[in-house]
């Protein structure tokens, strides 16, 4: 399938999870995207199903502390000052599960999107917006490059004894890190600059025609788009 | 008529005490190629970027003096618009990729040159074959190595057919034979070729000019230390304790081909030995378990004493505010300065880390694991953007240290594997000799 026809599924697939007030369509949202990311390489899939389950954990943990409804308690804790009795009520719960949901599927459209999709053709397809279709390719980028430059921070570390380990070690690579991708992203910019970036009157390379695949796809994805209105 | 003439140049990086640049004049004749040397820091970045307009345009600065290019004024003609008569390849090959496919990224110059898109894959398939890399064009440039990188990046900028190719530090990833290739494929391309190089000994033979730099300013004659061949240590056999010994060590990356198979070693205390082999056969996964960074699936490893690993590409890997704190952070304070004093870097102690230089950084990250003093040192390739004199430094200070320890240098420099190892363990074509 061509890429934009599967940016489009994608999109479509986390609009209707984000509509949908059903949990059990949003679930089953979840699952279908869930298959094309247990496709990619299990290397480069593991940190973004982890981010995607721990982001998705931490919605359901705390939805039901930041709210107050429902009339079926299911569990009662302490009064707090200011906030009073603490109670988590099924409505709370199941609204927490919704919202959980959601975020996995936009968490998991978005991850499929970074693993799987051509981003180069992507990018040929955006004749009108390139240069922010780009900026969005390399942002796609990023998260690749700061976990290979973080592995490689760690093992220069080691290489000099000095062994990485709790959360505060880690936390404080992250000034490293961010300064190395500054560097980096300095770099490109005059790579591309003398590469000729920002003159007018670009072209592209010729893309293929769309299969019947593709148009099926588009297809789909309009329908799920426009289905979700009334999911 | 001169292709480029640079006259009266001088320049200074905004908020830098020191000009890069001090009144250099230079023609470069269509088709000439020339070599440009000197020591780190000396300004021959600088002078590729000036040729190709980045300076002053992308990165500021008090510019003075003329740099023309195919007819064009830099001052007035942005770096884009010069884009096409000059082309560019840079010290790092992994920061100048833009697209994530190969002959997407070699096309990607073509696009923005408004070059007619019936041509566009014809001239990158055509770039990508002149160097030899048209099986790379669907490969993910993620996938690649350092050397196959290089290529393509080369490949995106013969693609443009440039008039003027700038090659800054070209080879530094690659062994001899590419680097030789690669500078054959520059030549036969016919444009004017100016190639920035620590290691001298390629562009002195295929260059038809040498151009020295030193502190900004063109020299008259090359430094002795930059032709002469170094004089190889008398080579002994250790006596000294054994370090660490591989017994037939096999390693594969999770989901890729072996590197290793059955491949042994032993250093003893008291030895230096250079690894040498080409791209991509082994030598540093072979090093990092030597160094106990990576646990080999096959085969056993017993080291005695500690070990201390340096990374390619070390000035990536700086995580302090202060030269000064990198160094201490695995040794304490009084052993860095002892390890600054030995790589000349105390004049930086205070200076951010990633304010310095190339080949300076590369000297911090040795002081670094220097200053750990282990008893067994490995260095992934620890002259990269070192200049000779600096070089023949280092070999003498890693000599002078031997004693001490067991020290494995991976390098594709077979001037510094000569000048600085007891032995050469050669993996690739020859096996290991233990």
């Amino acid at each position: 399938m061509s890429a934009v026809p599967a940016a489009a599924l994608l999109a479509a697939l986390a609009f209707a999870a984000l509509l949908a007030d059903s949990i059990w369509t949003v679930a089953a949202i979840v699952l279908v995207l869930l298959v094309p990311c247990l496709r990619a390489p299990s290397a480069h899939r593991r940190l973004y199903l982890a981010s995607v389950a721990i982001s998705a954990g931490s919605v359901f943990l705390l939805w039901p502390w930041l709210q107050n409804t429902g009339s079926h308690p299911f569990w009662h804790g302490p009064i707090v000052p200011v906030l009073g009795e603490l109670t988590v009520t099924r409505e709370e719960l199941w609204l927490a599960g919704l919202y959980a949901l959601r975020f996995a599927a936009v968490g998991l459209a978005s991850a499929a999107y970074v693993l799987l999709l051509d981003h180069d053709r992507l990018l040929g397809a955006a004749s009108w917006a390139r240069r922010s279709a780009l900026s969005v390719a390399l942002a796609t980028r990023l998260v690749p490059t700061l976990e290979r430059d973080a592995v490689g921070l760690v093992e220069a570390l080691r290489g000099r004894g000095v062994e990485v380990e709790g959360a505060r070690a880690r936390a404080r690579l992250l000034s490293p890190l961010l300064a190395g991708s500054l560097e980096r992203g300095l770099n490109l910019a005059e790579a591309m600059e003398a590469r000729g970036f920002g003159r007018p009157g670009r072209t592209r390379v010729p893309t293929p025609p769309w299969t019947v695949v593709d148009r099926l796809a588009l297809a789909g994805a309009l329908l799920i788009a426009v289905g979700a209105l009334w999911l | 008529m001169a292709l480029a003439s640079v006259v009266d140049l001088s320049f200074s990086y905004p908020g830098a005490d020191r000009q890069a640049l001090v009144s250099v004049s230079l023609e470069i004749e269509p088709g000439e190629f020339v070599a440009l040397l000197g020591t780190s820091g000396s300004g021959k970045s600088t002078l590729l970027r000036a040729l190709s307009g980045l300076v002053p345009h992308f990165h500021g600065g008090r510019f003075a003096g003329r740099v023309v290019v195919g007819g064009r004024d830099t001052r007035t003609s942005r770096p884009a618009d010069l884009a096409g008569t000059v082309a560019t390849v840079f010290q790092e090959p992994e920061d100048q990729v833009v697209l994530t496919r190969v002959l997407a990224e070699v096309a990607f110059g073509l696009e923005n040159l408004a070059t007619a898109p019936a041509e566009i894959v014809a001239r990158a398939t055509s770039a990508l074959c002149a160097i030899g890399a048209e099986h790379l064009a669907e490969r993910p440039v993620a996938e690649l190595s350092g050397g196959e990188l290089q290529r393509v990046c080369l490949a995106s900028a013969l693609a443009l057919e440039p008039e003027l190719l700038l090659l800054d530090e070209p080879s530094s990833q690659l062994d001899r034979d590419a680097a030789e290739a690669l500078f054959d494929h520059a030549r036969a391309h016919g444009c004017a070729v100016v190639v920035a190089e620590q290691r001298p000994e390629l562009p002195l033979a295929f260059a038809d000019r040498i151009v020295f730099l030193r502190d900004g300013q063109i020299a008259d004659e090359l430094p002795p230390a930059w032709t002469e061949q170094p004089t190889p240590p008398v080579a002994r056999a250790s006596e000294g304790d054994e370090v660490v010994r591989l017994e037939r060590v096999s390693y594969a990356y999770p989901g890729g081909p072996p590197v290793l198979v059955d491949e042994s070693l032993s250093l003893r205390r008291g030895e230096v030995a250079a690894l040498v082999g080409p791209n991509g056969v082994g030598k540093t996964t072979l090093a990092k378990v030597a160094a106990g960074l990576i646990v080999p699936g096959g085969g056993r490893v017993l080291r005695f004493g500690s070990a201390a690993y340096l990374p390619q590409d070390p000035g990536r890997y700086l995580v302090t505010e202060t030269v000064l704190a990198e160094v201490a952070l695995a040794s304490g304070e009084e052993r860095a300065w002892h390890a600054l004093e030995q790589l000349d870097l105390t004049a930086f102690a205070m200076r951010h880390p990633r304010d310095l230089s190339s080949g300076e950084r590369e000297r911090l990250a040795i002081a670094t694991v220097l200053a750990v003093d282990p008893d067994l040192l490995v260095l992934d390739e620890p002259t990269r953007g070192v200049d000779p004199e600096r070089k023949r430094e280092l070999a003498a200070l890693l000599r002078a240290q031997a004693p001490s320890r067991a020290t494995l240098v991976v390098t594709h420099d077979r001037v510094f594997a000569m000048s600085v190892g007891d032995r050469t363990i050669a993996l690739g074509s020859e096996a290991v000799l233990v």
